[in-house]
């Protein structure tokens, strides 16, 4: 053997040696940075941050079980590893080997039955008390589309007409609200984190899913059951208000839809009529001779629906809650105030001081560049046309200038 | 290291993946040729496995050809059905589909019958050892292939039966197939010894006995009251009056309907149509509708006396300038029985013109779908 054979024989173990350890560095530094990742405070959708009844009951639940689980888990773990450096294969004979331990066997099974047994009860019980009906004090109709939530508040105490909107879920604090979900396309999942679990909308089926708040605020949710190509950008915002402000919110929904006075908006009004009424209703718009316009999604979108744009300013959201109606100074305004003041600020809506234009004006300018969302007319053949979200209206700049006008008048 | 049968299944399982792949790029990702094609993929990549880690059953291991003692290749049909298949793939471009897929079928069984077959008949000089070489690499193909063309065979045959004879007649056929071929069974079990000649003589008569009632019944066609329901559109037809329809309502009392995931029930008590909203409780005249979303109420009778629910959803257009009133309805429902009423109203509520349900015959009273 020369010389350079012998080099290669030395060196070729110490290589594989250290492939190992980089693994284990990597492995220990992903799982320290996900570790870390569980610190952040601008984390809205923290399932450990319960605001509200149902998401305590979870969390009194899934508290204990994550430390008993942990506990478990650290014993087996350290066992494991006992094992295998104690008894790891060093050329020493094999021992003896006896058939069975019984005492051993049924104390194994014994203790893990009884730990899943005590979760089982308390997992139940939570269960069922998660799927009560009989306490409700009021009712949403929630329906999921692809992809964005609308919100239809049926005739009830407290709420003399119905109501629809869309984006964010406005409710009262303090109340056993149910929410009643299902979907007009895919499968989807509502879930508000810290208010309660999660529970798919399911076409076809109703599903029910209780929600109460603490205090007044908003609470960032996200559909949780992949719908497709712009599932990321469903979200949803639940508003919490107070009884009072709640009842105020409800009479400016029923409010009547006035007409602009002002020209640009007057305009604005004449490009939606045009342009958008045709999948888009707003309560209470009339033509040029005074009759109701009713627009026909079913005819230009394939789930059969659009979101319908009554009071569009007094919400905080735009297509699917993905973007923000407020800019960034006024949305932090609302965001951080106080549980006192927020309803107040909420209520106020989008003023034009307020108004994010640059993400409104482009998506007017081409909402699927935005939001991806099968729109492009040449690959819409399997659908006949219909498309699975807002496709690009090739809008003049005036024109979008004259509808910005225009929404802004929507409260 | 590739044995010969999982080199067969092997290029099986390679052309199937071509073939998803043309079937992907070129259809623009229909799921249901694609699920078929690589379920083809993973059928044979399973069979080819097998014959690998079999060494073909070690069939081949032992019989290396030689060529003094070859033995002359028996006579195959698989060129005849090449031929047969060539000639119905000819008459299947200009007449029907299902004639092309047939021919197609046919030279693709026939081409790869021949192909193991004459490999076969030089595995060895032992005629024993090269059948048992052909049926252990085909075998694997012909069963599963030849078990699903008979089931759809004898499948498509009794539905000609049941559907031909009157439909009194059909339950009384269907029990004594039933009981011949239990009793059949039983006989062969009761006799081990009985010659497998025997047994397949027998289920070749039965086989042939089906398939021409099969196509005798065939051709006599459905029974005049199937026909006629076809033509009349008598299950989709819905007839919303009081008076029981004589389609329509047929069977209703035997109706099993789904009783959960309604937006609301509605409840005829006492004359009175009245909602009861999972959450807002009874004696609701509104209810909320979805738009465009297929919704379910639930309909109650608790009066006495058959009643059905009948949704109100405008007009229609029938012609061109001509409409007719949009109604959709339940069955007629005895007292204390329920029915499922699915409606998806695709306008919302216009103020002049809401939408509604009521019950024939019984006035007065309704209950408002509210479209938002």
């Amino acid at each position: 053997m020369n010389e350079m054979n012998m080099n290669a024989e030395i060196k070729e173990p110490t290589v594989k040696k250290r492939h190992p350890r980089r693994v284990v560095a990597g492995l220990a530094g992903l799982t320290a940075a996900l570790f870390l990742a569980g610190c952040a405070k601008n984390a809205p959708q923290d399932t450990w941050k319960p605001k509200g009844d149902n998401a305590q009951k979870i969390d009194n639940l899934q508290k204990p079980v994550f430390a008993i689980a942990g506990v478990v888990g650290i014993i087996v773990l350290s066992v494991v590893l006992f094992i295998i450096f104690k008894y790891k294969d060093r050329g020493q004979p094999i021992p003896h080997q006896s058939h069975g331990k019984p005492v051993l066997e049924i104390t194994m099974t014994i203790i893990p039955a009884l730990i899943l047994t005590g979760v089982g009860v308390f997992t139940a019980r939570t269960i069922f008390d998660l799927a009560k009906t009989s306490d409700t004090e009021m009712v949403i109709n929630v329906t999921g589309q692809q992809w964005w939530w609308e919100y239809d508040y049926p005739v009830q105490e407290g709420i003399e007409a119905p109501i629809i909107t869309s984006g964010q879920l406005v409710f009262p604090v303090g109340t056993n609200v149910l929410l009643r979900e299902t979907s007009r396309d895919v499968i989807h999942s509502y879930w508000i984190p810290s208010l309660n679990g999660k529970r798919d909308a399911v076409p076809g089926r109703v599903h029910t899913l209780r929600l109460q708040a603490d205090k007044p605020g908003i609470y960032a949710g996200q559909c949780t059951e992949f719908c497709g190509l712009s599932h990321a950008n469903m979200r949803m915002e639940a508003i919490a208000l107070s009884k009072e402000d709640f009842a105020k919110w409800v009479k400016g929904q029923l409010a009547t839809y006035k007409s602009p006075t002002d020209d640009l908006a007057k305009a604005g009004e004449a490009v939606f009529i045009a342009q958008c009424s045709r999948c888009h209703q707003i309560n209470g718009i009339k033509n040029s001779k005074s009759d109701p316009i009713v627009s026909a999604p079913d005819e230009n979108v394939l789930a059969g629906a659009a979101p319908n744009l009554s009071h569009l300013m007094s919400r905080n959201t735009f297509a699917g809650a993905s973007w923000d109606l407020l800019n960034n100074s006024c949305r932090d305004n609302v965001w951080k105030s106080s549980s006192e003041e927020f309803g107040a600020k909420y209520l106020a809506g989008v003023s034009a001081d307020c108004l994010n234009v640059a993400d409104l004006r482009d998506w007017l300018r081409n909402a699927p560049a935005k939001k991806p969302m099968y729109a492009d007319p040449t690959k819409l053949a399997s659908t006949g046309g219909l498309t699975r979200g807002m496709p690009n209206l090739n809008l003049k700049e005036e024109d979008i200038d004259k509808l910005i006008a225009f929404l802004l008048t929507l409260k | 290291m590739f044995t010969t049968g999982s080199k067969f299944y092997v290029g099986i399982a390679a052309l199937s993946a071509l073939a998803s792949a043309v079937f992907l790029v070129t259809n623009d990702k229909v799921a249901l040729g694609s699920v078929a094609l690589l379920g083809l993929l993973v059928a044979a990549g399973i069979v080819a496995g097998a014959a690998l880690a079999s060494r073909d059953g070690e069939v081949s291991e032992g019989g290396v050809a030689t060529s003094a003692a070859t033995p002359a290749p028996g006579a195959s049909l698989w060129p005849l059905v090449l031929a047969i298949g060539l000639v119905v793939l000819a008459i299947g471009l200009v007449t029907k589909p299902i004639v092309f897929v047939l021919g197609i079928a046919a030279i693709g069984a026939a081409l790869a019958e021949w192909l193991v077959q004459s490999w076969s008949e030089r595995a060895s000089g032992d005629r024993k050892f090269n059948s048992l070489a052909r049926k252990r690499i085909l075998n694997p193909l012909e069963f599963p292939v030849l078990s699903a063309a008979v089931a759809i065979v004898i499948g498509f045959a009794f539905s000609r039966i049941m559907l031909a004879v009157q439909k009194e007649g059909a339950a009384i056929i269907f029990i004594c197939f039933a009981v011949l071929i239990m009793l059949a069974i039983t006989y062969i079990a009761m006799k081990p010894s009985m010659k497998t000649g025997a047994i397949g003589l027998i289920a070749t008569i039965a086989g042939l006995g089906l398939v021409a009632a099969g196509i005798t019944t065939f051709n006599i066609g459905e029974r005049e009251e199937l026909t006629l329901a076809s033509q009349e559109k008598h299950y989709s037809h819905k007839e919303c009056g009081a008076e029981r329809s004589e389609n329509f309502d047929k069977g209703s009392a035997r109706t099993v309907s789904a009783k959960s995931s309604v937006i609301a029930t509605v409840i005829l008590k006492d004359g009175k149509l009245t909602a009861k909203v999972l959450g807002i409780g009874e004696g609701q005249d509104i209810i909320t509708v979805p738009r465009s979303n297929p919704s379910s109420i639930l309909f109650l009778n608790e009066d006495a006396g058959e009643r059905r629910l009948t949704a109100h959803l405008g007009t229609k257009v029938v012609t061109d300038g001509v409409t007719e009133p949009n109604e959709t309805c339940t069955q007629l429902v005895d007292k204390g029985g329920k029915q499922i009423l699915t409606v998806t109203i695709k306008k919302p509520t216009a103020a002049d013109a809401p939408y509604t349900l009521t019950v024939p015959g019984v006035e007065g009273t309704s209950v408002e779908m509210f479209v938002p």
